[in-house]
């Protein structure tokens, strides 16, 4: 067994600290408030913001792997993630969920024209799949485009949209081939500025506002604009949702557990602090342990994955484990703070200024966005363990 | 990155699974219990030259493990064992050899480890009267005497105390922890058999009136019992995870054949997502337990961290996996007959010996608070 990530050599010194130098001088100071999760900018001046951060750092030379050609130096990948993770500002801006798509299948125009554009922060991306009649079952979706020489008129509604409301490019899924379920569905690249759609932002039970409905009133789409081939959306789409679940949330959940040891220590029941309460302890150290498996499940994971030996739970298990973990703890993190607990974000006697209270609702995204618990025990039982699969039914 | 077994270990896995189908399964132990024998001598000495307490025992005499990393090399034999509740006390002997190893005279060294390699000893280890590693529990007291050392006192829940031949006693000695190496059978010491819930394991008390073994059968103090739990923790974790695997293969084999209501009671989804759940437990208690073993092994700084994390998760999943397959057995999980009861009381019985899961959560939170304290996120 050897599991050491070996140490960033001291050659990289160099690059860190011009790294370091360059974020210090260009990391862009929003008015947006950090906050847990995929959040999305409320205003367009911290859009441009967002934009002139990647651009900048594009110029700048730093290259991230999703976007090249070739991977880079992976001591400079890494230095690259720890540095500009720590400043809390997101370094992609949208759902970068389609350069893979276009990267294993797009064509070789496709590739210039969109992945290059995506690193300097041209092109904002949105994920258009979900339907209001098809979530979970995807494979259902009623989104139609429909065949007009070159090009594809595109009808039809899209729901729970992140990012749509300042995207440049959509990743669509539309029905366009007569075959019914999945192998009816072809993956599109649509240009959001196209006449007839309209985007409506939603409101979440967080108060801001990440998703959007979209809807489609015969929009020209060119052929040239699909993914692979016609037909062929449903292996695109399982493609690159497959890498988006295995990268739910790793690491997140550590943050949490210092979140509730500081507030344990800082809060007092009866004159003694709850850091001395031994079923505090207890549940604090339960959460622990559970953070630490969650790095532990992650490093087989990548083991089997480095080893061509993918399991069908792999992913399922690891957006399971990471989202119940941090619904749990955020909800314990509420009842410590007792009473205290029913003040949020803005009010001068809230804990953290409400970040927990933020975080808490939020937790709720982390078990149905990319799909469901449910549904990836579905996945889990059936795929992994080979039971019947649920019945189809007909409503 | 491998976060999995080489090649040397999957062998040494085979062999030890051949064995233990053809000369040991679960259905000979079962028998044996109904017999009343338990532990059957001849095969753990089978076993031991398959060097199931030889990995913690340098080669000079005659131990050696097959990598450079002997408790991973441990967790894979224990998971093994644990898959047929062997009723061995392979933690007890492994701690023992280990400190031996570790913290004893060369002739400790040499009188010992080569019986215990080869199996002709049974070495168990025991703690206080509670059966708890703290010092505060009622125990075993030891002072300097003329002879050496004196022991009174009583440790409970110890592990084949009936038929071992060398004892590791936890004791307090000038209000310190310290660990005694005491012959068995031994003058002043009566040793009575517990009646268990574990119907495949044997344990005991052992009760010291004045008994005296030389001054340097002390092994050491805090940090033989510091490194004895880490030792525990690991092989426990792994027969548990071993026993998990193996009854969760079962419960999903018998979930896909029983059919009640025209249907496989395994296409039921309200029984699909129980099992995703066990299957995600089991997964939790090899990573858990692996990565304890590889800290412990090649010295990680967080190998307390993860002891302590293994401690406290592995043995609560397990009682929740066999409890959880127990019932979707239905009644026949209920029955003498079914091995399912065996694996409910194995992981009843194991949860709370060699340190408790709350004993390790607290150590767990103490490490937690020290480490970040003003590191607020
Ligand atoms: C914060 C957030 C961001 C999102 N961003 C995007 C985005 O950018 N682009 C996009 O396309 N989509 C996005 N989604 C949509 C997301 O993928 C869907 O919400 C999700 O797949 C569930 O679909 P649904 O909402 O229609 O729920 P439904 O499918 O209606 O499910 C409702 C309930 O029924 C359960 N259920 C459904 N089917 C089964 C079954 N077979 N067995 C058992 N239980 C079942 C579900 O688990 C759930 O509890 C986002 C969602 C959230 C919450």
């Amino acid at each position: 067994m050897d599991i050491t990530t070996s140490e960033v050599p001291p050659q990289y010194d160099e690059f860190r600290k011009s790294l370091q130098a360059f974020i210090g001088a260009h990391c862009p100071p929003l008015e947006w408030k950090a906050r847990t999760g995929i959040r999305v900018p409320e205003e367009e001046h911290d859009v441009a913001l967002l934009r002139q951060w990647a651009r900048a750092i594009h110029d700048a030379g730093y290259v991230f792997d999703r976007f090249a050609d070739t991977p880079g130096d992976p001591y400079e990948q890494r230095v690259l993630e720890e540095e500009l993770g720590a400043t809390g500002i997101p370094y992609v801006v949208g759902n970068a969920l389609v350069a893979g798509a276009i990267k294993m299948f797009g064509t070789p125009e496709q590739r210039s024209a969109h992945i290059g554009p995506m690193s300097r922060g041209e092109q904002i991306w949105t994920q258009l799949f979900s339907e209001p009649n098809a979530g979970s079952d995807l494979a259902s979706l009623q989104t139609k485009g429909r065949l007009d020489g070159d090009e594809y008129i595109i009808n039809g509604q899209k729901v729970w949209s992140t990012w749509a409301q300042w995207a440049d490019h959509g990743y669509l899924l539309a029905r366009t081939e007569p075959s019914p379920g999945p192998g009816g569905i072809t993956a599109l690249i649509l240009d959001m500025k196209s006449p007839g759609i309209e985007i409506r932002p939603l409101r979440e039970m967080t108060g801001t506002t990440d998703f959007n409905e979209v809807f489609f009133d015969d929009v020209r789409v060119p052929v040239a604009n699909v993914i692979g081939a016609p037909g062929e959306g449903w292996k695109v789409a399982s493609a690159s949702l497959a890498t988006e679940r295995g990268g739910v949330g790793r690491n997140l959940s550590w943050e949490t557990v210092v979140r509730l040891a500081d507030l344990a220590r800082t809060t007092s029941r009866r004159g003694t602090s709850l850091g001395d309460d031994g079923s505090v302890r207890q549940q604090i150290a339960a959460f622990a342990a559970r953070s630490r498996i969650q790095d532990h499940l992650g490093k087989r994971v990548e083991t089997r994955a480095e080893n061509q030996a993918v399991t069908a739970w792999d992913a399922p298990l690891m957006k399971i484990w990471f989202s119940e973990l941090n619904l749990e703890m955020l909800e314990y993190g509420l009842d410590l703070q007792g009473p205290r607990s029913i003040v949020a974000e803005g009010d001068e006697a809230a804990y953290d200024d409400g970040f927990l209270q933020d975080a808490f609702l939020y937790a709720r995204a982390w078990t149905i966005a990319g799909g469901s618990n449910e549904v990836m025990r579905n996945l889990i039982s059936e795929r992994g363990l080979g039971l019947p699969r649920e019945p189809r039914g007909d409503a | 990155m491998n976060f999995d077994f080489d090649d040397d270990q999957q062998l040494l896995r085979e062999s030890v699974r051949r064995f233990l189908d053809e000369r040991y399964p679960l259905s000979v132990t079962r028998e044996a219990l109904e017999a009343d024998v338990v532990l059957d001598r001849e095969l753990w000495r089978r076993g031991a030259e398959l060097g199931w307490t030889a990995m913690l025992i340098p080669e000079q005499h005659e131990g050696g493990s097959i990598t450079s990393q002997p408790l991973v090399d441990l967790v894979v034999l224990a998971e093994e064992l644990g898959r047929t509740l062997n009723p061995g006390p392979l933690v007890s002997t492994n701690v023992v050899a280990d400190a031996i190893a570790r913290f004893g005279l060369d002739e400790q060294r040499s009188t010992w480890l080569p019986r215990i390699a080869r199996g002709e000893v049974i070495a168990t280890w025991s703690l206080s009267a509670e059966g708890t590693p703290d010092l505060e529990a009622p125990g075993v007291d030891a002072v300097v005497s003329e002879g050496g050392v004196t022991l009174n006192g009583t440790a409970r829940y110890v592990h084949e105390a009936v038929g071992a031949e060398l004892v590791l006693a936890t004791v307090r000695l000038d209000g310190k922890a310290a660990c005694v190496l005491v012959p068995l059978p031994h003058d002043g010491v009566r040793v009575r058999r517990h009646t268990g819930l574990d119907l495949t394991r044997r344990f005991g008390e052992i009760t010291f009136t004045g008994a005296t073994v030389p001054a340097d059968s002390v092994l050491g103090g805090a940090e033989v019992l510091e490194r004895a739990i880490s030792v525990a923790t690991v092989i426990k974790s792994a027969e548990a995870t071993g026993a998990a695997e193996i009854l969760f293969e079962r419960t999903v084999d018998y979930l896909r054949d029983r059919v009640q209501f025209g249907r496989t009671i395994g296409s039921y989804q309200a029984i699909k997502h129980r099992l995703a759940d066990l299957l995600i437990e089991v997964e939790a208690m090899r990573t858990a337990t692996y990565y304890a073993a590889l800290a412990v092994d090649e010295g990680f700084e967080d190998a307390a961290e993860a002891v302590a994390t293994a401690g406290s998760y592995v043995p609560e999943a397990f009682a929740h996996l066999t409890g959880e397959s127990l019932q979707l057995h239905g009644g026949i999980g209920f029955t003498w007959e079914h091995d399912v009861h065996l694996f409910v009381r194995r992981s009843k019985s194991d949860e709370p010996l060699f340190g408790e899961p709350s004993w390790h959560r607290e150590n767990l939170f103490e490490m937690l608070d020290a480490a970040t304290l003003g590191e607020s996120a």
